[in-house]
């Protein structure tokens, strides 16, 4: 029995999603609705105590850390490789997963969660999002909570992600200049990592990165697109955030 | 052909010490002096992501022209391309528990111990030393974020820096107390570089932080080290130190999460 607990196909949540989509391993889906602060909720504080998304459970394993999750996933399962078998590629491909994790991936969450996510919070009741902030078992999240939902980046938080951002573009686009994926030229992991945070770039941040100053990403993304399990996985979002996927459309592809 | 770029058996350039030794692998060993900034030298091995480093400072490792860095992922890398005994666990459900500490290693842990060394030897040395050149020297360091950590060392006694990393070294620590009272090894039955990443990373805690390690607040981590200590491979990588007091040998580590 395998039962996975998601938001929608989008960073972490989209991380095993899109990974279960590949290898064609079937499972139990639990949607949590972020924005609701689901994922806080007793019911499933008792599957992950963190309050964190997602949780995959396999029999008595709960797995609650999404990078480590989707090479469990291409371990315990049957289905095409989606690691690479050189351990030279196998490294760069975890390289490229942290660099996603920890630097690319907070720092465009950082402008989103402060253009989306706090102003979609905000609309529910002061007394009740106050509360439902001090629900949440990890500091840190509680601090990102707080920040998100109230507007308290600072303009220079906010100026120093923007400026990662565009040195994580830059980083990228070079990468892709020289490889088709992330390793070589083959699909793999570091691919559905980086498709996860990288899918709404074209629309959230236009001028950086586009047909024009970013074609190796741009053709990156398309190709990951077109793959089924992409198409399929990105078809159960339930947001708009979500569906800024279109953009990634051939213009000839219809 | 083999290489590993290291300083002294600490922190980071622990790690592939000790897995190398338990691999029985031969290797140049290539010692450089991080404090006189020779890994920033026209001749020392560099690729995309090495200067981007993750963990902004640590070891290199050159095999057959590739050049590997980032401890945790070197650890995977050794583990993975070397022959000799393997330092995988045998199942997929202790290989995710090896990733995960080895993710939380790196985010948490090793981000907060780095802190914690840096403010009490390699700030007050490097303070102690402060002129132009220096500070010229460290002006040209890139990336910015690589930089940054430099210069903050440079500039401020780090207070606030050490009261926020002994906030976040509680969680990491009462998982690993954890998981030591489950299994003998940190991913469970088999002997793992999840452990070889740990040891490393919480072997200086005793001394930075003696109230959170300690034989009576955390009675599993302590006897986990001195269970460390008693292996060969770690004994003969702590022989490679050449001034003898490679627990003062810190430079920056990973960063802090900017925010949740």
């Amino acid at each position: 029995m395998l039962t996975l607990y998601h938001w929608e196909p989008n960073a972490n949540s989209g991380k095993p999603m899109l990974a279960l989509a590949e290898k064609g391993v079937p499972y139990q889906s639990e949607y949590l609705d972020l924005l609701k602060m689901d994922q806080h909720r007793p019911e499933y504080l008792r599957v992950n105590p963190d309050g964190t998304i997602p949780a995959l459970v396999h029999g008595d394993l709960v797995l609650t850390e999404s990078t480590p999750m989707m090479e469990y996933i291409d371990e315990a399962f049957d289905g095409p490789p989606l690691r690479p078998s050189d351990p030279r590629e196998r490294w760069r491909m975890r390289w490229w997963m942290r660099f996603f994790d920890s630097y690319f991936g907070p720092s465009l969450s950082m402008i989103g969660w402060s253009v989306f996510v706090g102003p979609a919070a905000r609309e529910r009741d002061p007394a009740e999002l106050r509360a439902a902030i001090e629900r949440i078992p990890l500091e840190s999240r509680r601090v990102a909570w707080r920040k998100a939902v109230f507007n308290e980046f600072s303009e220079e938080e906010l100026t120093e992600s923007r400026r990662r951002v565009r040195f994580a573009i830059a980083a990228l686009e070079r990468h892709l200049s020289q490889h088709r994926f992330i390793c070589g030229d083959a699909y793999s992991l570091g691919d559905t990592s980086g498709f996860n945070i990288a899918y709404g770039l074209p629309l959230m941040q236009p001028e950086h990165c586009g047909d024009e100053v970013t074609p190796h990403i741009m053709e990156w993304l398309r190709t990951i697109y077109e793959r089924p399990a992409t198409r399929a996985t990105w078809s159960k979002g339930r947001t708009q955030m979500v569906q800024r996927v279109a953009l990634l459309e051939r213009p000839n592809s219809h | 052909m083999l290489a590993l770029y290291h300083w002294e058996p600490n922190l980071y350039f622990l790690k592939p010490l000790i897995a190398l030794a338990e691999k029985g692998a031969q290797f140049e060993s290539h010692y450089f002096d991080p404090l006189q900034f020779e890994q920033f030298a026209a001749e020392f091995p560099a690729n995309a992501e090495s200067q981007l480093q993750l963990e902004f400072e640590g070891p290199v490792l050159v095999h057959d022209g590739a050049i590997i860095s980032s401890s945790f992922f070197m650890l995977e890398y050794i583990a993975e391309a070397l022959p000799g005994p393997s330092l995988l666990p045998r199942d997929a459900c202790a290989r995710y528990r090896m990733r995960a500490f080895g993710q939380s290693g790196a985010l948490l842990l090793g981000a907060a111990v780095a802190t914690l060394g840096c403010a009490r030897y390699l700030g007050p040395a490097l303070r102690g030393r402060a002129n132009g050149a220096l500070q010229s020297r460290i002006a040209a360091i890139e990336p910015t974020e690589r930089r940054a950590r430099w210069q903050s060392l440079l500039e401020d006694s780090q207070e606030t820096s050490v009261a926020a990393a002994l906030g976040r070294l509680k969680r990491p620590l009462e998982r690993i107390e954890a998981a030591l009272s489950a299994s003998p090894w940190l991913a469970g039955v088999d002997y793992s570089i999840a452990d070889i990443d740990a040891f490393a990373l919480l072997s200086p805690l005793p001394t930075l932080a003696p109230e959170l390690v300690n034989a009576t607040v955390t009675p599993n981590i302590t006897a986990f080290l001195m269970r460390m200590h008693g292996r060969p491979a770690v004994r003969a990588a702590l022989a490679r130190s050449r001034t003898g007091r490679p627990a003062e040998a810190f430079i920056p580590g990973a960063e802090a999460s900017r925010w949740g």
